[in-house]
């Protein structure tokens, strides 16, 4: 079905120009065509990496003035003046990505304000370059006739590229990092270098569309990049479908004719687009298109599963294989706000076995967890990865470098189908090459062939494969456990840490998740870190238990040995024995 | 003047971590509604003061029901949105009723400026700051003194908890609300003398109270005040040596500046990051 409409949609593009000579029916598809290439460029910014940004007038002025300057200034003809307005967008793009990118939510929203204020109020002091208040006119302009062509050509251009983008590692690592920034870090990417890429990304198109307006009209000045076009931008994404190829297309027709239809209601436009903006929030949270969407799935019978897909593979294989301390821990201490969390804390987890850490509620076990994968920095000791330091390294450093974990409550990428979760943990900090991603070129497309055949092969053993494609979301608790371990997996860690693998599982869900942790070690899998509170699991599979208690080791050993330790038993019980 | 209205934005941060940001429309429509009523319809300034701040009021609380509730519990940015949606339509039906253009809002207190050292002032200049202070001491009783000041610091604190202790968070949010489009109205009714009443005026009041409030820390109540005092004297220069246009550009590249240094601005908290 998505097919044909996009057939329909390339057909009546073409016919346009066919059917009617006149200039304002032309322009007014320029028009459009305009407002979805921005539009597209901040899908792949909010709809796939979860930002806002209200400066892009800011980027689209950019590359306007970038494109009039060369072509007015410096004499260039058009096809080198349009990219130079782009690469000015993208350069500057990247720039204040980098910068801002460190915050996000609201204050990410003002530093964009800002940055497209600035651009305006630049564009009107700096008179000698750009004219002031006046703006620049006689660029050399296209006629509207090829104009069309161009700006049809461009439209479709970039939203095949972002559909390309959607479909391959980088998008759905932008993806994973909207979804679950946490998550997405143990598996080795970095939420700031995608939210980065993702803004160059959105600018640059937002420059690209600036340079069209640009030769379109023939004119341009500050007014045409205000605030306001920064929403109407926003308004177009959100109206046709925030995270959906088509929805800037549709954004984009709609808020171009709709103003166009009702220009008897000029006044009232504010009040339509603040009203088309709370429509857009309340009820098509995923706008026309993924309105239209939800309506033609509810009569789709789900995809089977082809039978070549399933059961190629044998489950991983870990990296590591020398016996000697492959993780140590020495003096650990972290303290928050005054409350001490874990000290002096040593520990060693051997390359291979399952060590099992237990203690009663607050002992500190998930924050030795996070001090070791580094989601937070110890106050003192040191944390050494086969004989490296990693204490303080970002998160995904530390999964880089071979270490996996699960969370206490699972987090798979809800937004994601279960297969593309997996082959976000498969493909890990290697996301390929970006211009490979956007054209889709043949070494992109093995590449993709090969991590889901790895993806589904994992799945498999963990009884998810005949759920592959379906979204993430729509699993039970028991089954996000079990894909959450399959991510982790993936990555081919040296060092899996669990926490809480059995927390809210049913008595066959946890049977099941002691004979694949076994499995797991008999193959020679990864060393296993197990935190956990059920102790019929703990004792069953583990072949060393340490004990913390109030943030310190009280016991170490096997299980035998633990299970009769005086100081365990009162810490459990909290009398002496 | 601006930390009087980026008061308003930490109040409801404080309470609900979610904020109005057409908060500039409130200082807008705060500004419309005393002209209407002390120019157009000749009241005399007290009255149209005390009929002012219930109406605002009242558009704060309308905000919070409308754009702000449903989207409560959501983490998405969906109530950033959803409050500029509000403001600009605000903005138009002010334009509806009040027309396009700027009209003046006489006040005895801008008649004669006193001259400081060679520097003019008008009076009102003046009674801002002074104004500005008095509220923000009023604001922090209300929060430390009365009950119902501690109800809102312990929705602010854990809403859920404070839910089971028999606060009800919904109308502690719908208050703050009302309480931070109040302190905005109370803003434009002291400005719109200095200024022209405009509908367009309130977009860039609100943007700049806002960079103030980022500033001084969306979380604490005295770095607001002192950021939005030498942010009003940074203008002040900036405007008298450059030019009026470098004001925004100086302005708003401060704001970036410091989000990008100290992103929980200078006196405020940083957040503990929860995995």
């Amino acid at each position: 079905m998505a097919r044909a409409g996009w057939g329909a949609v390339a057909a009546a593009a073409l016919l346009l120009p066919l059917a009617t000579s006149n200039t304002y029916y032309l322009y007014l598809a320029c028009s459009v065509g305009l407002l979805a290439i921005v539009a597209a460029g901040l899908n792949v910014l909010a709809g796939f990496a979860g930002q806002i940004s209200l400066g892009h007038a800011g980027f689209y002025a950019l590359g306007a003035y970038g494109a009039a300057l060369a072509a007015t200034g410096l004499g260039w003809p058009l096809w080198a003046s349009v990219p130079v307005g782009m690469v000015a967008a993208a350069i500057v793009g990247a720039a204040v990505g980098a910068a801002a990118l460190r915050v996000s939510g609201p204050y990410l929203a003002m530093v964009t304000i800002a940055f497209g204020i600035i651009v305006e109020h630049v564009l009107m002091e700096w008179v000698s370059l750009t004219g002031g208040p006046g703006g620049i006119f006689n660029i050399p302009k296209l006629a509207v006739g090829g104009s069309y062509w161009l700006i049809a050509a461009a439209t479709a251009v970039t939203l095949w590229l972002t559909a390309n983008l959607r479909a391959s590692a980088w998008g759905r690592a932008l993806l994973a990092v909207k979804s679950s920034e946490v998550a997405a870090e143990a598996l080795g990417i970095s939420a700031y270098l995608a939210r980065t890429t993702a803004f160059t990304i959105s600018a640059a198109l937002a420059g690209l569309a600036g340079g069209l307006f640009a030769i379109l009209n023939g004119y341009i000045s500050p007014d045409s990049f205000t605030l306001q076009t920064s929403i109407v931008f926003l308004l177009a994404l959100l109206f046709g479908g925030l995270g959906s190829v088509a929805g800037p297309l549709v954004g984009g027709v709609a808020l171009t004719l709709l103003p166009e239809l009702l220009t008897g209601l000029a006044d009232y436009r504010l009040i339509l687009y603040g009203s088309l903006l709370l429509i857009s929030i309340y009820g098509l949270p995923t706008g026309v298109v993924g309105a239209v969407r939800s309506r033609a799935r509810r009569h789709a019978p789900h995809p089977a599963l082809s039978p070549e897909t399933r059961g190629r593979e044998a489950p991983p294989q870990g990296k590591g294989g020398d016996a000697a301390a492959l993780l140590e821990v020495e003096g650990l201490g972290v303290s928050f706000g005054g409350v001490v969390a874990l000290s002096g804390v040593t520990l060693t987890v051997p390359s291979n076995g399952i060590t099992a850490v237990i203690g009663p509620n607050g002992a500190g076990k998930t924050t030795l967890i996070n001090l070791i994968t580094g989601y937070y920095r110890p106050d003192a000791g040191q944390i050494r990865l086969a004989g490296e330091p990693i204490a303080g390294h970002p998160p995904y450093a530390v999964a880089r470098r071979g270490v996996a974990r699960t969370f206490q409550t699972a987090q798979p990428f809800d937004d994601l189908s279960v297969v593309e979760n997996v082959m976000i943990g498969v493909a890990g900090a290697r996301l390929g090459h970006l211009g490979g991603a956007l054209l889709h070129g043949p070494g992109t497309s093995r590449r993709e062939r090969a991590l889901r055949a790895r993806a589904l092969a994992l799945l498999d053993a963990v009884g998810l494969a005949p759920r592959a494609e379906e979204p993430a979301a729509s699993l039970p608790a028991g089954l996000r456990r079990g894909l959450e371990i399959a991510r982790a997996l993936a990555t081919e860690p040296r060092l899996l840490l669990l926490d809480e693998p059995a927390a809210g599982l049913s008595p066959t869900e946890i049977a099941d998740l002691a004979a694949r942790l076994t499995a797991l070690r008999s193959r020679g899998g990864p060393a296993i870190v197990l935190v956990e509170h059920h102790m019929d699991l703990v004792m069953a599979i583990s072949d060393r238990i340490s004990v913390l208690d109030y943030g310190r080791v009280i016991a170490a050993g096997a299980p035998a040995a633990v299970r009769e330790n005086p100081m365990v038993i009162e810490a459990y019980l909290g009398v002496p024995a | 003047m601006y930390g009087l209205v980026a008061l308003g934005y930490h109040i409801t941060w404080a309470t609900s971590r979610t904020m109005n940001f057409s908060q500039g429309h409130a200082v807008m429509v705060g500004a419309v509604i005393a002209w209407g009523l002390a120019v157009a319809a000749g009241w005399p300034l007290p009255a149209a003061l005390l009929a002012t701040l219930p109406a605002l009021a009242a558009f704060g609380a309308l905000i919070e029901r409308v754009a702000v509730r449903p989207f409560f519990r959501a983490s998405s940015p969906a109530w950033l949105l959803s409050t500029i949606a509000c403001g600009i339509i605000a903005e138009n039906v002010a334009q509806l009723l009040f027309g396009k253009d700027a009209r003046a809002f006489p006040s005895s207190l801008t008649q004669r400026p006193i001259l400081v050292g060679g520097a003019g002032f008008y009076p009102q200049e003046l009674l801002i700051p002074m104004v500005g202070l008095g509220l923000m001491a009023l604001v922090q009783l209300f929060y430390h003194r009365t009950g119902y000041g501690r109800q809102l610091k312990a929705v602010a604190w854990n809403a859920e908890a404070a839910g089971l202790m028999g606060i009800n968070v919904p109308r502690a949010v719908m208050a703050a609300y009302a309480l931070s489009a109040l302190l905005a109205g109370v803003a434009g009714v002291l400005l719109a003398p200095l200024l022209n009443v405009a509908p367009t005026m309130g977009t860039i009041i609100g943007l700049k109270a806002f960079a103030v409030a980022i500033i001084g820390g969306l979380t604490s109540a005295p770095g607001i005040v002192l950021a939005g005092l030498g942010y009003g004297l940074l203008e002040a220069v900036v405007a008298g040596y450059v030019s009026t246009g470098a004001r925004e550009i100086v302005g708003f590249g401060l704001v970036i500046l410091v989000l990008v240094v100290r992103p929980w601005g200078l006196l405020g908290a940083p957040p503990a990051r929860r995995v």
